[in-house]
């Protein structure tokens, strides 16, 4: 007692590391299962965040709609130039798109996985030093648990890694510790696409051998069953050809702006759905 | 006992405070963490149960909101909470430029162990961010550490007049 009473604010502090430390182990190997008091902080945060949130973006659209109209005239008529040329890209590719379903229905293929789609909108953007998430104002009780995709149509953004009652954290494509498999969608070559923070995204493991070019579209590949094939990720920007590498260094430029993400749909297999 | 119940709250608020400051001013580009400087200032002004306690809810917060990976901020400000308090017996912490430093180089120390973290469990090259992320963060961070010292004394002021 007298040795407890003595030493009290030494054991303390060993006894907050060391919790520090349980919990890092325990995350490390247990990855997404997080504990009952995480959750708690998420729904004490959704609702605050949300409120910030809202606030904020009323004064930037006031903003943008009375005050910083300078130019409108000039870019509407640039959109509606680029308006034209893409409904001719849509055109053609419903074309083939439409010729991609006769040959899937003759060859007998079928999606492996079915989605269907849960909006959700972003209440809040975390950023630590190499870590970047999203809340979201979705949890358990719409349906989501932890690992499903989240895109911002048509492309790739994240998975979710926590999941409380009635918010959600998004793990984004960029963030240091995400990786997801992807082909390059010309060459079918597949590679992993790991998150680079600020610098976007890289794609690895593609051998020097191969022919990737800048401006490459990458998609998800489908593999392990997490993301859903052909999810659009990102265009390859740069292409570099290590002397010393046995791979390929290729920057990838994600589709999605992850600054002005607003709305998000999470997808969940139709089997999560039924249960 | 008040101080223990009300920090969880004042912690959520802190960290929801710095992301939409983050989200405003830096646009997402750059990383302004407050919740830092609150670490580093409490090494100066709090006792160690106090400090201790607080850098790790402080970080634990941070965690569940923020963090990829639950505990690594918990542990970190809990060592950079210990290692200001120890700093600031021998630091004169009333000079600006001596706050300024000492909270860039914490800021810095924290990024280190940052990347170690993900060097040693992930294998991930993350040297990379040192010029894009970790300076650019480490200085906010000392650029604003004085300002804050500065405000936060302020307040102590008002309050130790009023209650005077």
């Amino acid at each position: 007692m007298f040795f407890l009473r003595k030493y009290k604010t030494a054991i303390l502090i060993i006894a907050l590391l060391v919790i520090a430390l349980m919990m890092l182990s325990f995350s490390l190997k247990y990855g997404a299962e997080r504990g009952f008091f995480s959750k708690i902080v998420l729904e004490a945060v959704a609702p605050v965040q949300k409120g910030l949130s809202a606030s904020i973006k009323s004064i930037k659209d006031a903003w943008s709609r009375y005050i910083f109209l300078v130019g409108i005239e000039e870019e509407n008529k640039n959109l509606k130039k680029k308006i034209n040329e893409l409904k001719s890209v849509i055109i053609s590719y419903q074309e083939g798109y439409l010729e991609a379903q006769r040959l899937k229905k003759l060859l007998s293929l079928t999606d492996d996985y079915n989605y269907h789609s849960i909006p959700a909108r972003v209440v809040g953007r975390e950023q630590a030093a190499l870590s970047k998430t999203i809340l979201i104002n979705r949890g358990t009780v719409h349906g989501l648990k932890v690992g499903m995709p989240v895109i911002v149509p048509p492309g790739l953004i994240g998975r979710l890694v926590d999941v409380s009652w009635h918010a959600s954290k998004v793990l984004l494509l960029i963030d240091e510790s995400s990786n997801v498999d992807a082909i390059v969608q010309r060459t079918r070559m597949q590679g992993i696409i790991s998150g680079a923070g600020s610098r976007g995204l890289i794609l690895k493991y593609i051998s020097k051998t191969q022919e990737v070019k800048e401006g490459d579209v990458i998609v998800s590949s489908g593999m392990g069953g997490v993301f859903p094939k052909g999810l659009l990720i990102g265009q390859a920007s740069h292409v570099d050809r290590l002397e010393a590498s046995l791979f390929l260094k290729i920057n990838v430029a994600p589709f999605v702006d992850f600054s002005k993400l607003e709305e998000v749909l999470v997808l969940a297999s139709s089997e999560n759905k039924t249960k | 006992m008040i101080y223990y119940l009300l920090l969880p709250f004042l912690s959520i608020v802190l960290v929801i405070l710095q992301s939409t400051i983050t989200d405003v001013i830096f646009s997402d580009r750059l990383v302004f963490e407050l919740s830092l400087i609150v670490v580093i200032y409490t090494g100066f002004r709090l006792d160690l149960i106090r400090g201790s306690v607080l850098a790790f809810i402080l970080g634990f917060v941070f965690d569940c909101v923020a963090g990829s990976v639950l505990g690594l901020f918990t542990f970190i400000y809990v060592v950079i909470f210990l290692f200001s308090f120890f700093a600031s017996g021998r630091l004169a912490a009333e000079k600006i430029y001596i706050i300024a430093l000492f909270s860039f180089f914490c800021a810095f120390l924290e990024d280190l162990m940052i990347i170690l973290f993900y060097y040693l469990t992930f294998k991930f090259d993350v040297l990379m961010n040192i010029y894009f992320v970790i300076l650019p963060k480490a200085l906010i961070v000392g650029l604003f550490a004085p300002v804050f010292f500065y405000m936060m004394r302020r307040v102590e002021v008002f309050f130790y007049e009023r209650t005077a």
